[in-house]
């Protein structure tokens, strides 16, 4: 009796501690990110400005997402930033993998790689916009290895060109942080596995194929996935770069110039709503494309190892979708 | 494992859209309006004199009220003016020339750095002294702070720009100075090109530029396209430039069925911006357009550089500054023509108002002081501004080329139109004079890549502004 009733003060107390401490962050959360987020949900049904009167107009800002040409635009320019984020993954994978081995310098190479992405946004954009100016840095490197002014094409001023100028931006900077989360998960491979396979007479590409990869399996998962959706969301490059003109306008540069220039607020909420839809059915595509094809891990045991790289991982990944933003 | 990646994708995707809910959650609560105060709109003119019968122009400077002793507390935004190593004529030089007028009126001048927002919380506070620059508030409201100062025929006869700081017919403020829309260029690129007379039109203009494109390196026209808001710059000469109206902005363009049509004449918005389209049709720009450089293109047109770049007036004194050759740039009204005499579109600076409540006194010497700021001071000469007084024809140089040009002040908006602007504005997404570069920015992209006639821009012009027109329930009586 004495003791179960110890316990059920111990518990009481507990639960006091638990709610003591949650509820001011979740407090907190509700309030400025829950309500924000309901909030914007009901002005995507209103014809409003930031001051002055609403109107209701139903699905109307829906209606108008799916029918304006430039809007429709920006969903096909996302696709120039999913295919540069599969580079920037399999870039990411191919250097990580390459460092996994013993390199000369390996320290100094990979601070070089990641470099870029302790760079501030805004400030990577200026360094860009010089870079691609006709007759600067990246037309007199190509000089000077041989090519002709005249041959070299208008990296920002074409338009069949400058949105792969600008992804190419955006991989340049990314690639780094997604190399290091590699690196991470595969420094907690077992080096006894790495032994083993050389002792059993394993390449470099048998290794990386049998061992390498089905450790990090979850990790590559996890940044293809932010990828993808960061693609949807590509803004500071076309913002700084070429303020979102001659044809660069992504989604969010065209959500940033209805909600701030013309303050159409309640279409630029249903922007921001069917974004997050979009972003939902992308992951579960892709949640349903990996299920198949790891399909015979899954039925594996799940090794505390594994399950620790994936806690890591899950982490990292928050901090890349803080800093990705 | 699954909820836990479920959970990430929630949260970032959250966040991603909670920084937007975020902009639009914190200004919705801002609905509210100042109600206008409901004054009748024509008072006499006993009304407008005061209590005291003072007025502008009953004071005579040298005469009224030299014996008077008075000390007046003046809120101001030229805070450089303040500092002793200003380069031009600074508040101290002004206030000792005063003094030797009127010996007897100390003037205390208070300068606020974030003049716009800080004045409106002074003037709601009330204790702001005896003169003040009139902040961003509706005309409707000048009659609840300020003291009227004659009416509008009486005061416009002796002081330019009156339009914007009168409520009914009744002045309540003297502008300090006022500016004028036009073209920078280079003069001596446009010797080298052997261009001796300026251009009135726009076929002139693209003239010119192609002889500067024959003559000389110089890049005929700068656009100026990857900054942005440079190209905003354009839409400032589509009222009082190419109409000549002092009412087509604000009051007649929102009622005016496809204002951007080709008027036929030479006029009108659509030939402002087809000088833009012509220009880098006919590769009169410079070769990159997406790579111009806003810090870059100051110097290039000091040296010679550039022949031409269109900006409003304050950016003069910034090219002067940015080289060795300050005396080849120069200012010239834009190239359009209406019915045979040239327009530009200008406008006053701050105007100086005076509290309603101040003692007679002061009231007094706050004119006073006023007035002689806009007479004798020289002070808008002295900051490249246009003559306040219209009995004061001393131009500075940067206007010097403007000679024979009529300057248009654009009127204020009609009683119960005045957020109809901005409504056709935000709905036909144009966004004219407040942001609306991507439609500038989209002329030069198309005359680029020629996939749009400039006819075509146009008309898709006319059909946002007539929806936005419709959506709103606007009249079209022009």
């Amino acid at each position: 009796m004495e003791i179960s009733k110890g316990w059920n003060v111990r518990k009481k107390r507990q639960l006091q501690v638990i709610v003591a401490f949650t509820i001011v962050p979740l407090f907190l959360l509700i309030l400025f990110t829950y309500y924000p987020f309901l909030e914007m949900i009901r002005y995507s049904f209103y014809n409003m400005k930031y001051i002055g009167p609403r109107k209701f107009v139903g699905f109307r800002n829906y209606v108008q997402v799916f029918t304006r040409p430039d809007i429709i635009r920006t969903l096909l320019l996302s696709l120039y930033y999913m295919v540069g984020s599969v580079v920037q993954v399999a870039l990411a994978l191919y250097f990580a993998t390459i460092f996994c081995f013993k390199v000369k310098g390996e320290n100094l190479w990979k601070g070089f790689i990641f470099f870029p992405y302790l760079i501030n946004g805004i400030a990577i954009g200026f360094i860009f916009k010089f870079f691609y100016t006709r007759g600067f840095v990246l037309d007199t490197v190509l000089q000077a290895i041989g090519f002709d002014l005249e041959n070299l094409p208008y990296w920002l001023k074409d338009q069949n060109i400058n949105n792969w100028s600008l992804v190419f931006t955006s991989v340049w900077r990314y690639m780094g942080s997604n190399m290091v989360l590699f690196l991470g998960a595969m420094m907690s491979v077992d080096n006894t596995l790495y032994e083993a396979a050389s002792l059993d007479g394993a390449n470099k590409w048998q290794t990386f194929r049998y061992i390498i990869l089905p450790s990090i399996k979850t990790i590559v998962t996890l940044n293809i996935i932010l990828s993808i959706t960061g693609s949807l969301s590509a803004f500071e490059p076309p913002y700084v770069i070429t303020s979102g003109a001659n044809g660069t306008a992504t989604f969010f540069v065209v959500m940033n110039d209805i909600a701030h220039t013309s303050q159409k607020v309640g279409l630029a909420s249903a922007m921001a709503v069917f974004l997050l839809i979009v972003i939902f059915i992308a992951k579960f595509i892709q949640d349903a494309l990996f299920k198949y094809i790891f399909r015979n891990a899954e039925a594996g045991d799940e090794s505390a190892d594994v399950a620790r790289q994936k806690k890591k991982a899950l982490k990292a990944a928050k901090r890349a979708a803080k800093g990705g933003k | 494992m699954k909820r836990r990646k479920l959970l990430t994708l929630g949260l970032t995707s959250i966040m991603l859209i909670g920084a937007l809910a975020g902009c639009g959650g914190g200004n919705a609560s801002g609905g509210t309006e100042a109600a206008p105060s409901g004054e009748p709109a024509a008072e006499s003119t006993e009304a407008a004199a005061g209590s005291t019968g003072l007025t502008y122009a009953s004071v005579v400077l040298g005469e009224t009220g030299t014996d008077l002793k008075a000390t007046i507390k003046v809120l101001n935004h030229r805070t450089d003016m303040l500092q002793d190593n200003y380069p031009g004529t600074s508040w101290k030089d002004y206030l000792d020339t005063f003094h030797e007028m009127y010996p007897g009126i100390e003037v205390d001048i208070e300068g606020i750095t974030d003049y716009a927002s800080d004045s409106l919380l002074r003037l709601q506070g009330g204790d702001w002294g005896d003169i003040m620059m009139i902040p961003a508030i509706d005309s409707s409201q000048y009659a609840d702070y300020f003291l009227p100062m004659g009416t509008l025929e009486e005061v416009s006869s002796l002081v330019r720009f009156t339009a914007n700081s009168q409520y009914g017919g009744i002045v309540y403020g003297i502008p300090s100075t006022a500016n004028a829309q036009g073209v920078l260029y280079n003069k001596k690129v446009f010797e080298t090109a052997g261009i001796t007379e300026l251009p009135k039109t726009g076929e002139e203009f693209i003239k010119d530029l192609k002889l500067i494109k024959e003559k000389t390196d110089a890049i005929p026209l700068y656009t100026n396209y990857a900054a942005g808001w440079t190209m905003g710059a354009w839409d400032a000469y589509i009222g009082g430039s190419a109409t000549g109206d002092t009412a087509y902005m604000n009051q007649k363009l929102a009622h005016t069925a496809n204002p951007f049509a080709d008027p036929g004449n030479g006029t009108g918005a659509y030939n402002i911006y087809k000088v833009l389209y012509d220009s880098v049709a006919e590769g009169l720009t410079e070769d990159d357009y997406t790579t111009t450089d806003w810090e870059g293109c100051k110097g290039m047109i000091n040296r010679g550089e550039i022949g031409t770049m269109v900006l409003g007036s304050w950016a003069y004194s910034q090219m002067q500054a940015a080289g060795d050759h300050p005396e080849d740039i120069g200012y010239m009204s834009f190239p359009i023509t209406v019915n045979g005499k040239q327009y530009a579109s200008a406008g006053p600076d701050y105007a100086f108002a005076i509290n309603k409540d101040s003692s007679d006194d002061n009231k007094l010497a706050s004119m006073i002081f006023i007035k002689w700021m806009t007479e004798k001071s020289g002070f808008s000469y002295n900051e490249a501004g246009i003559p306040i007084a219209t009995d004061d024809n001393k131009y500075p140089d940067l206007y010097a080329a403007f000679e024979g040009i009529d300057y248009v002040a654009d009127d204020v908006a009609l009683e119960g139109e005045e957020d109809l602007m901005s409504l056709l504005n935000a709905d036909s997404e144009l966004n004219f004079n407040s942001g609306g570069d991507k439609k500038v920015q989209a002329i030069v992209e198309h005359a680029a890549n020629k996939d749009m006639s400039f006819d075509d821009i146009m008309n898709d012009w006319n059909a946002k502004w007539t929806d936005a027109q419709e959506l709103n329930g606007v009249k079209i009586l022009y």
